[in-house]
């Protein structure tokens, strides 16, 4: 689903040169939930930004459903960030003069999906975040829980195989925080959208279920978690 | 110093800096010297520990001659061996502050076994990683209980805490110890 094959990832060069990834090799499997923790700079953000295709590895190879990032044209790359990759970050980065339905709809509308059709899985996506009472609230009146449930919703409404999560819960108080995880763990349970996400907090790395530990762009050490099926039974959070 | 393994092997360290042999007083005084308040064995203590050390043939006694009536002992090579085997062995598996335990290793281990150490130290931190993880799924089934489960979410918001500083403890000392030493990463 993704892998990474001995990927290298340099910024700058010479003396100033930069290596955010150190030969990383790593296969998520479809449907998988992963965190990914380590010190500021060490390269967390970056593995996140070569699977989207936002910059291409300096050596080795990124994988998406088996196809090489690096080697797709611009129409190939644009399908895999539109339809493919949802992306949630720190700072929700919602537009604000615009409703959360809008938000929402957004990906939708840059890719010339139909209005009936995006009016209908703005809807799912919101519901599917417990947001749908709130859709024509503008960002800044909702709460910073709320406006990553939105971002989320946002990067659902795609339909994406991949979520991508940058520090999701890290302008959250920790209440929130909570909410959100639990989202992405029921989202990860009952839609089984492969997630990889980036966080500093291991309370919210040991809901994922495996941590991938980097030191300077390496890997540390990963580790899966004992699996307990009942604990991801999903009677809470989406359930209805 | 409440775990009698850790509590006899800082003894037996301490013994060990002192090859030309050490008595009980002198024990605890460089006890306390090394471990600061965290050393907590009083005389009677130490002298017990002395004496099941000495039975067990992990620490002998010197052959004085002098007309001290003290009892100066020295390690054996059993002991030394001991010694070695306990500061390189791995943690037990329930997820307990190693931080007392984990001293008594770094005092007494040398250099070169820091990247053993920093492997002790990295499975001290998927002991806890684990248990958060359980902590994770008993907040879940807990959420969902047919009964008013509210101090049980106290307790486990506080194993949650206590995790989580023992895991920020563990990074910090990995850090400082190659900070320190200028150890490689032991993955």
């Amino acid at each position: 689903m993704i892998e990474y094959r001995h990927v290298t990832k340099v910024f700058g060069s010479g003396s100033t040169a930069v290596k955010a990834v150190d030969d990383l090799s790593f296969t998520i499997e479809r449907g998988d939930f992963w965190s990914l923790m380590g010190p500021s700079g060490s390269g967390k953000s970056t593995v996140l930004h070569l699977i989207a295709g936002l910059t291409p590895p300096t050596s080795g190879e990124v994988l998406v459903e088996g196809r090489d990032v690096a080697k797709m044209n611009s129409k190939e790359a644009a399908e895999l960030r539109r339809r493919r990759v949802g992306y949630v970050l720190q700072t929700f980065n919602l537009l604000p003069f615009l409703t959360a339905e809008e938000n929402v709809g957004m990906p939708l509308v840059l890719d010339n999906v139909p209005q009936r059709d995006v009016d209908r899985r703005v809807i799912e996506a919101l519901d599917l975040v417990k947001m749908g009472h709130r859709a024509k609230h503008q960002p800044t009146t909702l709460s910073g829980g709320e406006q990553q449930r939105v971002a989320i919703a946002r990067a659902l409404v795609i339909n994406p195989a991949i979520v991508l999560a940058d520090e999701p819960t890290g302008n959250l108080d920790r209440a929130n925080g909570r909410a959100v995880m639990d989202l992405m763990a029921d989202l990860n349970d009952r839609l089984a959208v492969t997630i990889l996400l980036v966080t500093h907090d291991p309370v919210f790395a040991a809901m994922t279920k495996r941590v991938l530990r980097l030191i300077d762009g390496s890997l540390e050490q990963a580790m899966a978690f004992d699996e307990d099926d009942e604990a991801f039974a999903a009677n809470d959070g989406l359930a209805r | 110093m409440r775990h009698s393994h850790g509590v006899q092997h800082a003894v037996l360290g301490v013994v060990a800096r002192n090859p030309e042999g050490i008595h009980g007083y002198a024990v605890r005084r460089q006890g306390e010297r090394l471990l600061g308040h965290f050393w907590r064995l009083n005389f009677g203590e130490v002298y017990r520990i002395l004496d099941r050390l000495s039975a067990d043939r992990l620490i002998e006694q010197v052959a004085d001659g002098g007309e001290s009536a003290r009892k100066v002992y020295r390690i054996t090579t059993r002991g030394q061996q001991s010694l070695d085997d306990y500061v390189l062995s791995p943690q037990t598996d329930a997820p307990r502050p190693l931080r007392q335990e984990l001293a008594v290793k770094l005092l007494f281990a040398s250099p070169e076994h820091l990247p053993e150490l920093l492997r002790l130290v990295e499975r001290q931190r998927d002991a806890y990683m684990q248990e958060l993880h359980k902590l994770g799924t008993e907040r879940r089934k807990m959420r969902r209980a047919p009964f008013d489960a509210f101090v049980t979410h106290l307790l486990i918001d506080g194993a949650e805490l206590s995790a989580r500083a023992e895991l920020t403890w563990l990074d910090e000392v990995a850090k400082r110890l190659q900070d320190r030493y200028g150890v490689a990463g032991s993955a």
